[in-house]
């Protein structure tokens, strides 16, 4: 492996393709190999000081075997040829019936016409000391922004991931994915109580981003903001309550609540409250829902996913009503239908799933500030920290910083509150959906079955007629 | 072990490492280097579905250079890669600036245990991958047995064995072999937009130690059909019991607040509590790393510092906090042997059982919810806020009356451990975090 960051693999197709005839000469249906060769790196600076650094190394191969509904799964570091027939041989054992392969089948290459990468130079190829920079800069912006800033965590971060993914369909592809992120966290204090605050972003981009679209400043100073207004913010009302929720971040709850379902394992293994829903109307109106891996720069964007497939945006909803699945290699051919290039992994160490990439709410027909006046007494819900589903549509999201509604206007704002609720009904009761769709923070990153993948979610301001809300009182 | 190399091999790799960043300029270096075996069988609806045999080895390593950090890791263990990334990192080092509490922890500190925590089963590498597939299928199958289960998961049997090497250069040269079992079971019961789910799962170090495919199944099906037919609820202040894993839980968000790495940068309420009464007197909560086989016991953290058994909470009254080296000297304490790369983790941390039966605790309260499952974030331990989705089982009159859904449960930790009033006597060591039954006087729990 050379460290200029073009990746040797020393290995050949002839030799990928050798590997792949052995996997599949104890009958399996398809197989595929995932190589991979990662760099990533970190800044961290808190205390006024540049803490810590690290530079971690990914390299290794997984490689697949599917028979029928089965899938038999190894993986090595070591690239020597002796190691890989050995992973080849165990990935094999979930299919027991030995056969004899046709030899003359032949990888073909795929290349993508547009790069989703907007990096004019791959951040990992650029000096430290810019990055340094860029670290101190927020830090320094965040720690100005008020007497009441107590602490500053800042974290640079960057990769590059080298991939070759083949296939025994005869898929051969290559690609290179570079990554950036910078983030800030501050701990605000005043009159004994603490608060912390957040901001960052990044994603398929350079460190241009951070010159010219998302300064320091910025993120800086908008982690102090959260910070200091949450020491005045009150405790939320506890109960059911209209919800009005902010643009760009809260696209979050359609990645949780409507997303994760539609992912096809779940679809097909009839886990998901959706499994029979193709083509019915679950939803408002209101709501159409896409999954864009193609939009560029975009930190759930790829060119291919980690099966080789070219991505492709798709249409999950269309006015309520359920038009596609979020699709990967397996889940496909277990329900006959077409792959749409979904299908992705963490690292060599896991099999691909189907997985979202940038979900979003398509923009709505009302102004936000009529949507706001709408409402009497309710929660307007500006921050979102996280949330978790389950198949069977129950979730829970936790609200970092909202702020009540009355008489149609913003008054104080409110901390730690919980939205909870099951995603049939909160589709049925989306009322209005506005015309200003943003996306959240290029900072996100989605869990499934212990493997983590970078995803960005998008939604305009929208109304839920009502949520039950946790909080204190 | 059957290992892709030896052991010595693998020291000695790690001491070439250690020779080689002090040669090329680092004043401390470390080295640990993992290898690791898994075997991984999901079974759904009686076949398998997913099978994972690997190996895998991983470096880590740490340098110092003028008080000043760097760290790295790597997959690729070719021996000129690795000396490539020691020298990026003395190169980072030089650009960051000096930090006076960094640096490895004094050679004063080390003493390697004995091999006397049986931390390694030879049994799980001698089962073979038919008879580990066997105990996902058969648990599973007794599972389905039950007409009012409609859907499976799957059921997993997992096994690990890991061997560990660490050496650094104040001439600390440590390494164990640890093993880990585990077999879970999901499940989901009823039909249309009335689904529930829940699983069960066992995990040990040593297979005998393993609960039966039987028990596992049971308490699946159990957890997972007791939610059937939820109904809503008002939002009401009620007395809470948490459930062993809803314990362990609270323990974890507790375990954060008491972390050296927490406290010195301020971001727990218990920041400069030492030594204060925090709880009442039922509280009394442990770290220890020398428990004979269990999850979380290890001879060693992982800058080499011996485990112990650290007092966290003694009857309500906070005695230590749980550091690394680095947290330690940052609050002019000593490392309770909870390293974990830069940060701390828990060894096993636990909270003391007391007297009472998980049923004699329910049947002493006449209204109240047992809370069984939370799902979502909503955890601030700059303040002890708690705010969660939770699903639970509703008491009335010392009774569990019906399942309840769609509530949230809001307080603050540092109101539940001054008011826990009853602890269970069901302590299981199932994770590195656990803790028995407890009850808690009064929670919100939102509805309706």
């Amino acid at each position: 492996m050379n460290r200029s960051g073009q990746p040797q693999f020393q290995l050949s197709s002839s030799d990928l393709k050798k590997f792949l005839q052995l996997a599949l000469s104890r009958g399996g249906d398809l197989a595929d190999i995932f190589l991979e060769y990662k760099i990533s790196r970190s800044i961290l600076m808190e205390e006024d000081i540049i803490k810590e650094s690290s530079e971690s190394i990914t390299l290794g191969l997984g490689l697949r075997v599917i028979k029928k509904d089965q899938t038999g799964y190894a993986y090595t570091n070591d690239l020597s040829e002796e190691k890989i027939k050995k992973v080849a041989w165990s990935a094999a054992a979930v299919a027991n019936f030995p056969r004899k392969i046709k030899s003359n089948w032949r990888l073909r290459s795929l290349k993508t016409k547009q790069d989703v990468s907007l990096a004019k130079k791959e951040a990992i190829s650029i000096d430290l000391t810019k990055k340094l920079d860029l670290v101190k800069r927020t830090y320094k912006s965040a720690l100005d922004f008020d007497q009441a800033v107590k602490k500053v965590q800042v974290a640079y971060g960057e990769s590059l991931q080298h991939v070759w993914m083949v296939n025994s369909e005869g898929i051969s592809v290559k690609d290179t994915r570079p990554m950036v992120k910078l983030v800030a966290m501050v701990l605000a204090e005043k009159n004994g109580r603490r608060e912390s605050g957040f901001f960052g972003g990044g994603g398929r981009v350079g460190l241009e981003y951070f010159y010219q679209q998302l300064t320091p400043e910025k993120i800086g100073q908008e982690a102090a903001r959260e910070a200091c207004l949450l020491l005045e913010a009150v405790e939320p009302p506890a109960g059911e309550l209209p919800i009005v929720l902010a643009p760009g971040h809260s696209g979050i709850l359609i990645h949780e609540a409507v997303g994760h379902l539609l992912e096809a394992d779940f679809i097909r293994k009839k886990t998901s409250i959706f499994c029979n829903s193709l083509g019915k109307k679950v939803g408002s109106e209101q709501i159409t829902i896409y999954d864009d891996p193609t939009i560029p720069g975009y930190r759930g964007s790829y060119n291919f996913d980690d099966e080789g497939q070219p991505a492709q945006k798709i249409l999950l909803m269309e006015k309520g009503q359920v038009k596609g699945f979020i699709q990967d290699l397996l889940s496909a051919r277990l329900m006959k239908t077409q792959v749409n290039g979904h299908g992705r992994r963490q690292d060599f160490t896991d099999w691909p799933l189907p997985r979202m990439s940038n979900t979003y709410i398509e923009r709505g027909e009302y102004a936000p500030e009529e949507i706001i006046h709408s409402v009497k007494k309710g929660l307007y819900v500006s921050q979102l920290s996280g949330g978790q589903v389950e198949d069977s549509g129950k979730f829970t999201f936790s609200v970092s910083l909202g702020y009540i509604i009355e008489n149609g206007h913003l008054s104080r704002p409110v901390k730690q509150a919980t939205l909870i609720g099951t995603n049939l009904d909160i589709l049925q009761k989306v009322q209005m959906v506005g015309s200003d769709l943003e996306f959240g923070l290029q900072t996100g990153t989605c869990f499934k079955e212990g493997q983590e993948v970078p995803v960005s979610d998008g939604c305009p301001t929208m109304k839920i007629a009502k949520m039950t809300v946790g909080g204190t009182r | 072990m059957k290992a892709g190399i030896t052991p010595e091999n693998l020291r000695k790799l790690a001491e070439r490492l250690v020779n080689y960043g002090k040669k090329q300029g680092a004043e401390e270096i470390e080295v640990t280097l993992y290898d690791g075996l898994e075997f991984d069988v999901d079974i759904r609806l009686g076949q398998i579905e997913n099978l994972v045999e690997a190996g895998s080895r991983y470096c880590l390593l740490r340098i110092f250079k003028d008080k000043k950090t760097a760290s790295a890791s790597s997959s690729d263990l070719s021996l000129s890669s690795l000396q490539t990334l020691i020298r990026n990192a003395i190169k980072r080092a030089e650009l960051t600036q000096p930090d006076p509490y960094a640096g490895l922890p004094s050679p004063a500190r080390f003493k390697v245990h004995e091999n006397s925590l049986k931390l390694y089963d030879p049994e799980i590498s001698r089962m073979k991958p038919q008879e580990k597939i066997k105990l996902a299928l058969k648990t599973e199958k007794i599972a389905l047995k039950d007409k009012r289960i409609t859907n499976s998961f799957g059921a997993s049997l997992v096994t690990n064995e890991l061997r560990t090497v660490l050496v650094n250069s104040n001439g600390f040269v440590g390494e164990y072999l640890q093993s880990y079992c585990s077999l879970s079971l999901g499940l989901q019961a009823g039909k249309g937009d009335q689904l529930v789910e829940d699983y069960w799962f066992s995990s040990r170090r040593h297979l005998k130690e393993l609960a039966s495919p039987e028990e596992v199944a049971r308490k699946a099906v159990e957890r997972t059909v007791r939610q059937l037919k939820p109904r809503k609820i008002k939002t009401q202040n009620v007395p809470i019991i948490f459930e062993p894993t809803m314990t362990s839980w609270l323990l974890a968000f507790l375990f954060s607040c008491v972390s050296g790495t927490a406290v010195y940068k301020k971001v727990t309420f218990l920041a400069d509590r030492l030594g204060q009464k925090i709880g009442n007197d039922l509280v009394t909560i442990i770290d220890d790393g020398l428990l004979p086989a269990k999850l979380g016991s290890r001879p060693f953290d992982s800058e080499g510092v011996p485990t112990q058994r650290t007092v966290v909470i003694e009857k309500g009254w906070l005695k230590n906090y749980l550091c690394n080296t680095y947290a330690a000297r940052k609050l002019n304490l000593t490392s309770t042997g909870n390293g974990n790369g830069q940060g701390v983790v828990p060894n096993n941390f636990y909270l003391e059982p007391g007297p009472y039966s998980p049923e004699e605790i329910i049947s002493s309260t006449k209204k109240g919810l047992l809370l069984t499952r939370v799902i979502g974030h909503g955890l601030n331990s700059v303040t002890g806020d708690i705010s969660r989705g939770a699903f639970g089982l509703w008491i009335e009159n010392g009774e569990i009356a019906y399942p309840v859904s769609e509530i949230t449960i809001a307080g603050n930790l540092g109101q539940i451990l001054k008011s826990i009033e009853m602890v269970g006597n069901d302590l299981l060591f199932e994770s590195s975090i656990c803790g028995p039954t407890i009850k808690v006087t009064e929670m919100t729990v939102a509805g309706v």
